[in-house]
């Protein structure tokens, strides 16, 4: 079949509704062919070979609740020190280690890591397809956050944790005054594990636009994946800011350029700028998934649908935007003019009316049904009282006066918890009794969990209702003692002694957890009778989810769709051709258009974490010439990387179902890696963003400007920059050209032109680099324009390293007929890079090329 | 435009004209346009309720353009039309009422102050 | 109700106020409490009521009218409110008396107006005249520290290489705590103060013996 009638099938026999079912075979036989392509490899190398969403998924859930176990332990340290007012066990630096640690331990080794846990197992069982879009960066991600969080925890162990709180405020965690390792570790180790919430939000985002079932229209799909959907766009949006700023502050320790630093032209504001730029969203990105379990799980519990599905999804699309609009209101004591605390304080209390609508709908859905109460209820209801009243204190703390009192105290200790454990843990926990069934196949053993949430839910607010009060009676937060207040102590010791009665329940459903997987009854096939495709498949799930895809008519799922769908009833029943295929459909009309076939088990994921591990920690140790070969040795298994990814030959096209005979994506252009380019640059292109807003915010706020006066060359500086473009712009028409060739296989010459023109921009870059730029150290400014500077050189090199692929790829001859090989991927970096270097120069040459 | 891109446009205006205004607000403080004079009022107001009235404009007319009915595809687009609107107004109306920049050089509202 | 207001008692305590901005603050407070005790009953009561028989009410009742209108009035009404006490307590340009606070790890310096009206400087005390407003110029030496006397008003960060602006009034004469609110390191827990709020026609005889004051780090 030539490639002009595979797209003739594939625009016309797809339309939904009218795909024909397979005729049934054996289900066994299915199994068997199928986990052969799908299984992890046995023993310990399946261990760290796997790149299976649903072992690597349950393995962030059970790593999240180890590091959830140490930052509690910590957490009683802290309640434990509070108790009394003399503190006797712990030191100050010891006390600033731990509280720190328990912040960023329970926000960025446990709560992103859970949820994204969450997505990776459950996103493909109920979009109905095989695994995620990009199962190696799934195990990519799992690595980073395991070392990154290792760092963390060995450095605790080591004593030299760090110790300036969560947030990191800069001077305090600048040079000057935290010289030792600490600050280092956070920003390091943060940084490294935030590798994996990237990789993780361009994952789900993929997944979800196109790799729904085959009529499972965005606009019917179930309210958990638009949930995801939300929360994976605001983690591309959200983490860039930290990820600069981070990179500056390690920037200005290590090196000594200044960004936050007053008297060189920097402004500690810049810091907590960009921090919140992401530390509020980070909330949202907290709750929503949250919120998608609730949503999942009330209707269920209540033997109805949800209500007002249309309103909860647009309350969605209003919460990704608002919350972005609210970050000031953690810096409404900083100074900032009224006005502007007043746009933040109104958007802050806006955003309580999307979560409003969905609590209503929440309510109105049990009214229209008729609540149950299993397990999962018990913890909806925790979820109900703890969550409103943190919501309430919420919008108290977004009235700016009352936040200037408020501010800093334990009374925000108290609502953070109130929002974070009620939001987050609480639905956490239904989600846990609500799904476990499907994870283990195990029923649970009764009683046990009743008993863990009630004793949760008095130890919980025992602990931090009166806190409240604590806060505003004065005690700030982050103290370690407070002899001359005899007027806390009751509170504290009240607090602490609830915080104890508290970890006991966390004990009691750990032990419930572990007792239902281990001892637990069979379960049921349908214990809650739910629809929903997670539960269209034998418990606990095979490696491959379906042993046929389901199609439209399917989509209701439950535990009825099951056995059709194993006896190969669906789509692309089986793995005949020994590969791992998943369909891959329309963002828009969720019409099957190609099929994708994915990578299998490999350790690579695991050699490149280690690899960016190397880097991390001669960065640690202050070895920074190291960096050097352990960025070599990145680079060249992100080559390996992707060479796994080109195909030589042509794939045949795939019968997918009677009469729909579909093309396999190295045919086409619009493949899911595209689609991951582009969540890819949207992040990049937020930090650029981020970047542009750090120049024009130390420009016009910070003290210390005017800079000195630049002393480069201004002409050299100038011919230079525009050298820089024109290669970039030529490197854009070179892969053009390429593209325009492909067909006939011609591609090698405009590859070698486009790996030239990249080349010649980098030594434009070098050069102005070299005899232009001023010495970053000297002033903010000079270091913003080598920040801006760097940022390009690296795009341009990675621009050329694309180029080199390219022209290896075109030299073998895999890019010829429909095959493109790299070049899409190319196209979207090279336009990126020449785009955003054009911004850059034309920054530089406003700021003035030279003297 | 795609059913998500228009479904997100409201929201879009509101996160431009919000990102304009607060950055607006910023550098006209830095700059000291809350001590020239543009008619009535400050160049400071002037500059911050044009762009808060230009961003309100934009919504309106977003939401006049949206077809009113058609389940969720046109509800989508609409709702999300309402929310760049009714956000627009609630999260910036403080540009009317509010003192702008150092309080202790601005002139007082004596609305609010105690008398 | 008298001994739960008695608990809120304390030096600290900002439901003990002792000055007009942290009496507003406080109001706005009792206000906000009220109703949220009164949406969190009702929220208690809606979930009750859904353990009854299955009751059919349209989508709208529930995310219109809860949803958006009930809680847009809600919202509405405190941001006002909070917008009016927040124009009220600011410093403004009507001849209050300006003293400063300068922080560095660990401690307190302050310049204040002495009996004939020339600056000088305490260590750890605050000197201001009861029953006037007061303007309080905050600095900061080395990293970000807060100033915050709870009585008086809320409290504002000491940020390096900022001057920011604090208007705060004592209604009698007294002693107040003061406390330094933003984590600073090591020292932060003890980064205490006194507030001293003087009868304005009997200045204290510490203000005569203080030193004049030099000027800061940062002028
Ligand atoms: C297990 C029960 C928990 C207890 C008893 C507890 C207790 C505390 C206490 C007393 C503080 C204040 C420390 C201080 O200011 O001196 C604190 C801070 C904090 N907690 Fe928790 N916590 C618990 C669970 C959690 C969870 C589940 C999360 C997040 C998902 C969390 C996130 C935080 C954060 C972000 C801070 C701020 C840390 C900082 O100031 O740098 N906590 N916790
Ligand atoms: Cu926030
Ligand atoms: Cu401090």
């Amino acid at each position: 079949m030539t490639d002009a009638t595979i797209g003739a099938a594939a625009g016309t026999g797809a339309a939904a509704g009218e795909i024909a079912a397979n005729a049934p075979q054996r289900a066994l036989g299915l199994h068997r062919e199928l986990d052969r392509a799908w299984a992890n490899a046995p023993g310990w190398r399946g261990q760290i070979t796997a790149v299976s969403h649903t072992t690597l998924g349950l393995r962030f859930m059970a790593t999240a609740l180890v590091f959830f176990a140490i930052g509690g332990i910590l957490a009683m340290l802290i309640r434990a020190q509070l108790a009394t007012p003399e503190g006797a066990f712990l030191d100050t630096e010891i006390y600033n280690q731990i509280f720190t640690m328990h912040g960023s331990i329970m926000m960025f080794l446990f709560a992103i890591p859970m949820l994204e846990g969450l997505a990776i197992y459950m996103l493909p069982k109920i979009l109905g397809t095989r695994d995620l879009a990009f199962p190696r960066l799934t195990a990519l991600g799992y690595w980073c956050y395991l070392f990154g969080g290792l760092i963390l925890i060995f450095a605790l162990l080591g004593g030299v944790a760090p110790h300036d709180g969560w947030f990191m405020y800069t001077p305090l965690s600048g040079a000057n005054y935290s010289p030792g390792v600490n600050a280092d570790v956070w920003l390091l180790g943060v940084t490294f594990v935030e590798i994996s919430a990237l990789a993780a939000a361009v994952e789900i985002t993929v997944t979800i636009l196109r790799q729904r079932a085959p009529g499972m229209k965005l606009t019917e799909m179930p309210l958990f994946a638009w949930y995801m959907l939300g929360t994976s766009v605001m983690m591309l949006v959200g983490f860039p800011p930290l990820i600069l700023a981070s990179v500056l502050l390690e920037i200005e320790r290590a090196f000594g350029w200044p960004f936050f630093e007053v008297a060189r032209g920097g402004d500690p504001l810049l810091w907590q700028h960009l921090f919140w730029l992401f530390g509020h969203p980070e909330v949202y990105i907290i709750f929503l998934p949250a919120a998608g379990a609730l949503s999942t799980i009330i209707p269920v519990m209540c033997r109805t649908t949800i209500l007002g599905y249309g309103a909860i999804v647009a309350a969605i699309v209003a919460l990704v935007f608002l919350s972005f609009g609210l970050w000031v209101h953690h810096m409404f004591t900083v100074g900032i003019p009224h006005m502007a605390l007043a746009f933040f304080s109104a958007a802050s209390v806006l955003v309580a009316v999307p979560t409003a609508v969905q609590v209503f709908a929440w309510i109105g859905t049990m009214w229209k049904g008729r609540p149950e109460m299993h397990l999962p209820m018990y913890h909806v209801m925790g979820f109900f009282l703890t969550f409103v009243m943190g919501g309430l204190t919420g919008v108290m703390l977004a009235i700016v006066p009352f936040n200037w009192q408020a501010h800093d105290t334990h009374f925000v200790v108290a609502h953070l918890h109130y929002v974070l454990i009620g939001g987050f843990v609480f639905p956490m926990m239904a989600a846990a009794a609500y799904w476990m069934p499907q994870i283990t196949g195990r029923a649970r053993i009764k009683g046990l969990g009743e008993t863990a949430f009630w004793t949760i839910l008095i130890g919980f607010h025992g602990t931090f209702f009166l806190m409240h009060l604590t806060g505003l009676m004065g005690m700030p937060r982050r103290i370690d003692v407070y002899p001359d207040n005899p007027e806390w102590i009751w509170l504290n010791l009240t607090s602490s002694l609830f915080g104890f009665v508290m970890t006991i329940g966390f004990a009691l459903f750990a032990l419930d957890l572990v007792l239902q997987a281990w001892l637990g009854p069979r379960s049921p096939r349908d214990p809650w009778r739910a629809p929903g495709l997670d539960w269209a498949m034998r418990l606990p799930p095979p490696s491959y989810n379906f042993a046929s895809l389901p199609g439209p008519g399917r989509l209701d799922g439950g535990a009825q769709a099951a056995q059709g769908l194993a006896r190969g009833e669906g789509l692309l029943p089986g793995a005949p051709r020994g590969r791992r295929e998943v369909l891959v459909t329309g963002v828009g009309s969720a019409r099957p258009e190609f099929v994708a076939i994915l990578p299998g088990n490999t350790a690579l994921p695991l050699g490149l974490a280690g690899a960016i591990g190397v880097f991390v920690l001669m960065m640690l140790s202050g070895l920074y010439w190291l960096t050097l070969p352990a960025l070599a040795l990145v680079a060249a298994l992100i080559w390996v990387w992707a060479r796994g990814m080109a195909r030589g030959r042509d794939a045949a096209p795939v019968e997918v179902a009677p009469g729909l005979t579909l093309p396999v994506h190295t045919h086409r252009q619009d493949t899911l890696g595209r689609t991951g380019a582009v969540c890819l640059l949207l992040a990049d292109g937020t930090l650029f963003a981020a970047l542009l807003f750090g120049v024009g915010f130390l420009s016009v706020v910070a003290l210390g400007w005017p800079p000195p006066e630049l002393t480069g060359d201004p002409e050299l500086g100038a011919g230079l920059i525009a050298g820089l473009v024109a290669g970039l712009g030529l490197g854009v028409v070179a892969v053009r050209l390429g593209l325009r060739a492909q067909g006939r296989g011609g591609a090698v010459l405009p590859a070698a032109a486009g790996l030239l023109a990249n080349l010649v921009a980098l030594a434009c870059l070098g050069w102005l680099a070299a005899a232009v730029l001023d010495d970053p150290t000297r002033h903010a400014r000079d270091a913003l324009r080598g920040v801006l500077t760097g940022y390009v050189g690296l795009h341009a090199l990675i621009a050329a390293g694309m180029a080199a692929f390219a022209l290896d790829q075109a030299r073998r001859g895999e890019i010829v007929g429909a095959r493109a090989g790299c070049l899409p991927a190319w196209r979207l970096w090279q336009d990126f890079a020449a785009v955003t270097a054009l911004i850059a120069g034309a920054i530089l040459l406003a700021q003035g090329a030279g003297g | 435009m795609s059913f998500l891109a228009r479904s997100i446009a409201g929201p879009m205006i509101w996160a431009v004209t919000f990102s304009v205004v607060y950055a607006l607000h910023g550098a006209g403080c830095a700059l000291g346009w809350d001590g020239v004079v543009a008619g009535p009022v400050s160049l400071q107001r002037a500059a911050l309720v044009g762009s808060w009235a230009l961003g309100l404009i934009a919504g309106a007319a977003l939401l006049q353009r949206l077809p009113a009915s058609g389940g969720m595809r046109a509800g989508l687009p609409r709702a999300g039309a309402w929310t760049g609107l009714v956000a627009t107004l609630f999260t910036l109306f403080p540009v009317l009422v509010t003192s702008s920049c150092d309080a202790a050089r601005a002139p007082a509202i004596h609305l609010f102050t105690p008398a | 109700m008298v001994l739960l207001l008695a608990g809120c008692d304390g030096p600290l305590s900002t439901l003990a106020p002792a000055g007009p901005a942290a009496g507003d603050i406080a109001l706005l407070w009792w206000g906000m409490l009220i109703g949220s005790a009164a949406i969190t009953l009702l929220v208690g009561v809606l979930l009750a009521l859904s353990f009854g028989p299955p009751r059919v009410r349209p989508a709208r009742y529930w995310t219109h009218g809860w949803g958006l209108g009930f809680s847009l009035v809600v919202l509405t009404t405190v941001l006002v409110a909070g917008l009016w006490v927040g124009e009220r307590i600011l410093p403004r340009d009507d001849g209050a008396v300006e003293v400063r606070a300068h922080a560095y790890q660990w401690g307190w310096r302050f310049a204040q107006p002495d009996a004939e009206g020339g600056m000088v400087e305490t260590d750890d005390t605050l000197y201001i005249p009861a029953g006037r407003p007061v303007d309080v110029i905050v600095t900061a030496e080395d990293v970000i520290h807060a100033f915050w006397v709870p009585q008086l008003a809320g409290k504002v960060d000491a940020i390096p290489g900022r001057r920011n602006l604090l208007r705060i009034e004592a209604d009698r004469p007294g002693t107040h705590e003061g406390l330094c609110a933003e984590f600073c390191g090591l020292g932060h827990a003890a980064m205490r103060f006194e507030l001293v709020a003087y009868d304005a026609d009997a200045p204290p005889d510490a203000l005569a013996d203080a030193p004049p004051a030099e000027e800061f780090a940062d002028d």
